[in-house]
């Protein structure tokens, strides 16, 4: 009586086949990821130890290490996080907690999203004009982590709030029915629930920042420093700037120098994020709902 | 939800205590930092200069920043730099808005430069004039095709020349359409426009149809270099060091650096530097010409 027919039978074939079609499609997605992870293992393995992380680099940076490019990308790094975590953080509470439905919230939404569509290289163009010459910071760490705060802002402000509107309504009506105020349940409530959400957009900040070139080209990285920066108004080198240029500017750089860079970069984001993801998985675990 | 409040509040903590670090060494920041901008023909002499002065003198940082003759002078019209590095003299317009903004640029010629012209290895090409060079890359002019410098390209069937060229805010950019071209006369559209003086090289080297200019220095054992002859029946010279300090290679150019006012202090002592027999025969070795004689042996 439920004998399948040819219909059935054809339905069932589709079916597998749309399955087997969105499986390559997916299995695609993980291809240029492997590819580009086992190139740089293999042809820039051989350039990593100590002495590269280590040391400063020498024979016109044909030679020797990276510390100043490393230590470099660390402070702007962290500069920027500093910059942008507390603004980010506090515009999306005001947006998800308190903003009414009105013109300006809508308005502010719209200029956070082309905030966010802004190409790069404008922003640095922005960084130069407004922090390096405007402000006078000059090149420096500042200038150029202020560019990248701004550029990453809207990453920090999405995710935010986004991890704010997933804490369930009835959990904020509770406590306001216990007559707590805003901030009150803002403090006790959404935020520690909300914290691995905010972690998220943290990390996708620091993946983004440590990886940009443009905007630091022209607002504090150097191409060149033998020191390491001792201050935020200092001048820098910078990873993902030293990668560029040892592959296009200098001559007679070994292959495998390059190579090494960029994988010391990638360990860099894949290590913040293996770090956040545990402390994710670590906060959700402690989660009651 | 009482539990999750030492997590968020240890996060707190962990930025603070990042802002008080960061903060804390902010207020160590001095001048001892020199900020060095500019020439990409330049730089890589710059970075040399820069890593052996760490070493004559370890209590100032040279920070060297490339980007174009341009970027650098524009760093100094607008004082964000302490020394721009320069393949081009600054114009009068450019120095008009840097006494407007109160820097005075003061000009120290640092060394000379051949412009090399570059081919393919394979290429037959021994001898290049440049009137020849200018009916390439100059606009309105007539030559498209190796066949007409009469040679055969192994490896480039279409016979089309790839002109290389450099985008326009380079030093070298505007020192070729000096030399060769003429003041008055424009590029023609068409070329590859690269953004290094490495990238020349490199371009040139793996296209048997290319033809480039670019920096004496960044010569590799992959590519080849016609000699230069000015006018029909001038000496044909080959670009080296010696040729272009003898002013005999008609293509080289001095190479600057500019600093805001008359330098003091540590700028100073940095220029000294690069101007002593020292600091010169660095530049010798990167392949440029220095200023006078020095005894680099």
């Amino acid at each position: 009586m439920f004998e399948a027919t040819a219909q059935n039978r054809r339905n069932r074939k589709v079916e597998g086949l749309f399955r087997l079609l969105f499986l390559w499609m997916t299995c695609m997605l993980i291809l240029p990821v492997a590819l580009i992870l086992g190139v740089l293992i293999v042809r820039g393995g051989p350039a990593i130890s100590w002495e590269f992380l280590f040391t400063q680099p020498i024979n016109n940076m044909t030679a020797g290490g990276i510390l100043p490019a490393l230590v470099g990308t660390v402070w702007l790094v962290v500069v920027a996080l500093i910059a942008s975590v507390p603004v980010g953080v506090a515009a999306a509470l005001y947006l998800s907690e308190y903003a009414p439905d009105n013109r300006l919230t809508r308005a502010i939404n719209l200029a956070i999203i082309n905030l966010a569509g802004v190409p790069s290289i404008v922003h640095a163009l922005f960084g130069l004009g407004a922090f390096v010459i405007f402000f006078r910071f000059g090149t420096s760490i500042l200038a150029a982590s202020l560019t990248l705060a701004v550029m990453t802002l809207p990453v920090v402000i999405v995710a935010t709030r986004e991890s704010l509107q997933t804490v369930p309504l009835a959990f904020r009506e509770a406590c306001w029915n216990m007559g707590a105020t805003r901030w009150q349940t803002i403090r006790k409530i959404v935020l520690p629930n909300a914290i691995s959400g905010i972690l998220t957009g943290v990390i996708l900040e620091v993946s983004r920042t440590s990886g940009e070139t443009a905007p630091i080209m022209f607002t504090g990285a150097a191409f060149f420093l033998p020191f390491l920066p001792q201050g935020v108004l200092d001048q820098t080198m910078a990873m993902s700037l030293h990668l560029f240029v040892i592959s296009t500017q200098v001559p007679d750089v070994p292959e495998h120098m390059p190579f090494g860079v960029a994988l010391v970069l990638i360990s860099m984001v894949l290590a913040m994020n293996g770090i956040s993801i545990a402390f994710r998985v670590y906060l959700r675990g402690r989660k009651k709902w | 939800m009482k539990t999750t409040k030492p997590a968020f509040v240890s996060c707190v903590l962990a930025l603070s205590a990042v802002l008080v670090v960061a903060c804390g060494g902010g207020g160590g920041s001095s001048r001892s930092l020199i900020q060095n901008k500019g020439s990409d023909t330049l730089v890589n002499v710059a970075q040399a200069w820069a890593e052996e002065y760490a070493v004559v003198a370890p209590g100032i940082a040279v920070a060297v920043t490339g980007g174009g003759s341009g970027t650098g002078i524009a760093a100094m019209i607008n004082g964000t730099v302490d020394i721009a590095n320069s393949s081009r003299k600054m114009k009068d317009s450019e120095l008009e808005l840097a006494r407007g903004n109160g820097n005075e640029p003061i000009e120290f010629v640092v060394g000379y430069d051949a412009l090399a012209v570059y081919v393919h290895p394979d290429n037959p090409m021994d001898e290049v004039s440049l009137d020849q060079l200018a009916a390439l890359y100059g606009e309105g002019g007539d030559i498209e095709s190796w066949s007409q410098y009469g040679v055969e390209v192994p490896g480039c069937s279409s016979d089309e020349i790839v002109r290389v060229s450099r985008q326009n805010n380079s030093g070298t950019y505007v020192y070729f359409r000096e030399a060769v071209l003429g003041d008055r006369r424009d590029f023609r559209l068409g070329s590859r426009d690269m953004h290094g003086s490495k990238d020349v090289v490199d371009l040139v080297e793996n296209t048997p149809c290319a033809i480039g200019y670019s920096g004496l220095a960044y010569a590799t054992d992959h590519v080849k270099m016609p000699c230069v002859r000015q006018g029909e029946d001038g000496d044909c010279v080959s670009p080296s060091v010696e040729t272009a300090i003898d002013g005999s290679y008609p293509i080289a150019r001095p190479l600057f650096m500019y600093t805001a006012g008359e330098p003091e202090g540590a700028i100073r002592d940095y220029i000294d530097w690069v101007l002593s027999d020292e600091g010169q025969c660095i530049i010798y070795d990167k392949g440029y010409a220095p200023r006078g004689d020095v005894d680099c042996s």
